[in-house]
């Protein structure tokens, strides 16, 4: 029984071109789900309608089996963090907090009570009685999410709340909002477009593109295995490839690298495609290594250029398969610029997607409706 | 950057901008009547004119309650309509704001003797009446714009915030924007004030007898009499602009909005 | 922006009342004053008004006598004020704030009062007569009062602020960067001056140049005293019709010409910034 319940929405801006078109999503009870995606995606749009301050053209919200979607904002018991924070300039950091149960009318007593420790819980204790403007990034923050806590909401929404702090800070407050939210057991959607912080903070990750979801999945499945072109960009596959399917088989599909047969992981979900079918083959840098020479096991190539990382040293490595970007330690053999290399696969860490389905991806699936339609 | 030549052409600016208020300064004090310069002698005769002279006196009360009557209403609507601008993106907005800065693009004293035909047309209307509407409709501009730029200064999401928090509309604004206002709201009161409070050329149509605004019997005594008695009042109302615009010069940063 | 239900409802609650008032109060009469310029008291509609006032030469010598004045003004304060405005953006932001704040205080006191301290300075026994009396360079006072220098004088005190205050913020916005780059390509400080802070600050001269010459050309007080009833402006004009000849057509034509002047000129400003951007 999901606790949150998005059905159907379509919200559009502009008549011809809807944000979002019949989007369903559920979000279990006390789960933490972050919705990741690049600007514009409907990530926001779909907080914003959560919340209440998007009227839907359709579709309905549904929180703990009562429907939200006609509700107005205030009505709605729901905590929200903004990313600029959002909090009250000329009030101190103790009626900030206050507000929301002073709109419910809590009796002081119990006011005074509940801030102290929503407080104590970000840490803020010392601070009640500044303003706003007299803390820094990291404190705003933390008041701000007190401030949506406090009232101790259905739901809490999250739109990028980090991403106004430095890369340090970002680390430690990704780590209080995620003991806060599981010390609350509260039900919890998160926006973001950086990839690792959907990862270290969430139970599961829906990713989103163009209004559409690309796939839904705990952070392992969604970094180990995307199912889309789209995914697998987004997640730092820097290389890819295309190639024809050799054959597949107990959850193996067979293509050609170099000289030799490869192996990949394949799921029967995804069908089981002729042998000859086109698909496109993604891996990240650090899942290919390099060795002097020309070998039969694997694919023949030469060194275009090399970058030092400290730890690590990336090449760019030219072969018929096109350009790759391969990350070796930098305690193993180096190649100058020119050198013959044959690059071995580690396919455990490979994905293939079938290139129709690529295809329907990329070149926007919104086009071919949009078509359907007329 | 700076080269010496362009300090020099600050001191001329500041000379030019400047040096008038201290020659009315200096004659305002001066014992001789026709205002032959350097003044002689010293006096404050003028100043006790300018208080025996009941058409300033009565016309310094009209002015005060014009201005202070005219930027008040002009500011609670106004106040809407600049929220409307900021906080909402509608068909029409572009000709709302046409429409509400038209006033400073129609010279003032057009706006002045079209407004006393059309009151005339409309019949019997009070001097003070007529007055009234047409200093609210020239405020109107300085209104919707400084509260603009402050209500634009505060992120629309602090209201939303409010209202996720469980503040109505209403509310929202009441507790959280409008105390957030306070700085572009006086800065638009003293600016419509002083607006007002100096306006010559709508005032010059819409006066009647008996009923005369400061600037305007200013203009009118200069018609008959040429002794600093002019220059004494100029000089009292110099230091109350001074005192006024420096007090909300250094609150509010007054400069910002001009 | 946000998007909310019932927008168009609470937009309409919030502009109206204002709205209405603008609209019956100030567009209605500029409608009845554009009525009255081709409709004369007895007659039908007509143009003759205006054939009128282009036709008559003195009323065409006041109206260009009223564009000169404004060129000379707008040219006079924008020469006094770019070097200067440079000078204060440069400044520390302590000791330009209080600078800034007298170049305001002049436009917050009345028009009157400013302008009868040039009565003073200009007079027959004024500031510049008696120097120039006590120097012996002339033997009788010149009159100064009621003539276009005098005019001239007036208004550019009266508008100088208009120039420097939009001059001033477009200037503050160009970055030390960018100036030194220009320096260290080998420009000296003229070159910097009119290559770089000139075009870079071409928007707060249109700005401030639209303001003061719009100004000047519907200024009353400054023509009034300091013209007088013989050397008449385009305002100084109007309210002689319209108060002492009594004539509201002919004074409707007048206002009219007012204002298509300086649409025409806010209209040309419009263009120019569209060009820039």
């Amino acid at each position: 029984m999901p606790y949150l319940e998005i059905r159907d929405l379509t919200v559009s801006y502009d008549k011809n071109q809807p944000t979002l078109e019949r989007f369903s999503l559920n979000v279990e009870q006390g789960e933490l789900l972050s919705l990741l995606g690049p600007s514009g995606c409907g990530k926001t749009t779909t907080l914003r309608s959560v919340a209440g301050f998007i009227r839907p053209d359709a579709g309905q919200i549904v929180i703990n089996d009562h429907d939200y979607t006609r509700l107005p904002p205030n009505q709605r018991d729901i905590g929200l963090v903004f990313q600029s924070y959002a909090l009250f300039p000329h009030l101190t950091v103790f009626y900030n907090v206050a507000f929301g149960l002073r709109m419910r009318r809590i009796p002081k007593k119990e006011v005074k009570e509940r801030v102290t420790n929503a407080l104590k819980m970000v840490g803020l204790e010392a601070f009640a009685n500044r303003r706003p403007a007299q803390l820094s990034g990291g404190q705003q923050q933390r008041v701000a999410l007190a401030r949506a806590t406090v009232i101790e909401p259905q739901v809490l929404l999250l739109d990028e709340p980090l991403s106004n702090l430095d890369a340090r800070l970002r680390v430690d407050m990704r780590q209080e909002i995620r003991r806060l939210q599981q010390q609350l057991g509260i039900t919890t959607l998160y926006v973001t477009h950086d990839q690792v912080e959907a990862m270290s903070i969430s139970d599961r990750v829906v990713v989103m593109n163009q209004g559409e979801i690309e796939q839904i999945g705990t952070p392992e499945d969604i970094f180990a295995a995307p199912e889309t072109v789209f995914v697998a960009d987004f997640m730092g596959f820097d290389n890819h490839f295309n190639a024809a399917v050799e054959s597949v088989q107990d959850s193996k599909l067979t293509v050609t690298w170099g000289g030799a047969p490869i192996e990949l992981r394949w799921h029967s979900k995804f069908g089981s495609p002729p042998s000859g079918a086109r698909a496109e083959i993604f891996f990240r840098a650090d899942s290919a290594s390099l060795l002097a020479g020309t070998e039969a096991s694997g694919l023949a190539g030469e060194v275009i250029l090399h970058t030092f990382h400290g730890n690590e040293v990336q090449y760019l490595v030219e072969t018929d398969l096109g350009e790759f970007s391969i990350m070796q330690d930098s305690d193993s053999e180096r190649f100058a610029p020119g050198a013959a290399v044959t690059v071995q696969a580690h396919t455990q860490k490979w994905i293939a997607i079938l290139e129709e389905t690529a295809a329907r991806r990329v070149t926007g699936e919104k086009n071919d409706r949009a078509q359907a339609k007329y | 950057m700076v080269s010496r030549w362009m300090y020099v052409s600050l001191v001329i600016l500041y000379s030019f901008l400047l040096g008038p208020f201290i020659i009315i300064f200096m004659a305002s004090f001066g014992a001789n009547a026709n205002l032959a310069f350097p003044p002689q002698g010293f006096t404050l005769d003028w100043f006790a004119n300018v208080f025996e002279t009941s058409q300033f006196i009565d016309s310094f009360w009209i002015s005060l309650h014009l201005a202070l009557l005219s930027t008040v209403v002009s500011l609670v609507m106004g106040m809407p309509v600049a929220y409307a601008l900021t906080r909402f993106q509608f068909a029409g907005s572009g000709m709302v704001e046409t429409v509400f800065s038209a006033p400073i693009l129609v010279p003032g004293l057009v706006i002045g003797f079209a407004m006393l035909n059309f009151f005339v047309l409309l019949g019997d209307m009070h001097v003070m009446t007529g007055l009234f509407i047409g200093h609210t409709a020239i405020l109107f501009p300085y209104s919707v714009r400084v509260i603009s730029a402050s209500l634009r200064n505060l992120a629309p999401y602090v209201e939303d915030a409010a209202v996720s928090l469980g503040a109505n509309r209403l509310r929202g604004f009441l507790l959280v924007v409008l105390p957030n206002m306070q700085a572009g709201i006086a800065a638009a009161f003293v600016l419509g004030f002083i607006t007002s409070f100096n306006n010559v050329p709508v005032s010059l149509f819409l006066s009647g007898p008996g009923v005369t605004t400061l600037p305007v019997s200013m203009l009118s005594y200069l018609e008959y009499y040429f002794d600093p008695t002019i220059a004494a009042l100029s000089t009292l109302l110099v230091i109350f602009t001074v005192v006024l615009v420096q007090t909300a010069e250094r609150v509010l940063g007054l400069s910002q909005f001009v | 922006m946000i998007r909310r239900p019932n927008q168009t409802r609470t937009i309409i609650l919030l502009v109206s009342p204002a709205f209405i008032f603008v609209i019956v109060f100030f567009i209605l009469p500029l409608i009845f004053l554009l009525s009255q310029s081709v409709l004369p008291e007895d007659g039908d509609f007509t143009l003759r008004g205006y054939l009128d006032f282009f036709q008559s030469r003195v009323s065409w010598i006041v109206y260009l006598r009223t564009l000169k004045l404004g060129l000379i003004v707008t040219g006079i304060c924008v020469l006094m004020s770019y070097p200067a405005a440079f000078v204060l953006a440069r400044m520390p932001s302590r000791r330009r704030s209080f600078l800034m704040s007298l170049v305001i205080l002049p436009l917050m006191t009345n028009a009157v009062a400013r302008t009868f301290a040039w009565l003073i300075i200009l007079g027959r026994r004024g500031m510049i007569n008696q120097t120039l009396l006590s120097l012996d360079l002339i033997e009788n006072p010149v009159r100064f009062i009621f003539t276009e220098t005098a005019i001239v004088l007036g208004l550019t005190q009266l508008f100088l602020p208009l120039m420097v205050l939009p001059l001033v913020s477009a200037m503050e916005n160009i970055p030390d960067d960018v100036l030194e780059a220009a320096r260290s390509l080998g420009a000296n400080r003229l070159t910097t001056f009119l290559r770089i802070v000139v075009p870079l600050s071409s928007d707060g001269l249109v700005l401030g140049a639209t303001l003061v010459f719009t100004g000047s050309v519907t200024a009353f007080v400054t023509p009034a005293i300091l013209g007088g009833p013989r050397l008449l402006l385009m305002s100084t004009l109007l309210r002689q019709e319209a108060v002492i000849l009594f004539d509201h057509h002919a004074a409707a034509v007048v206002a009219v010409v007012m204002i298509l002047t300086t649409l025409a000129v806010n209209l040309l400003l419009r263009v120019l910034r569209v060009q820039q951007s």
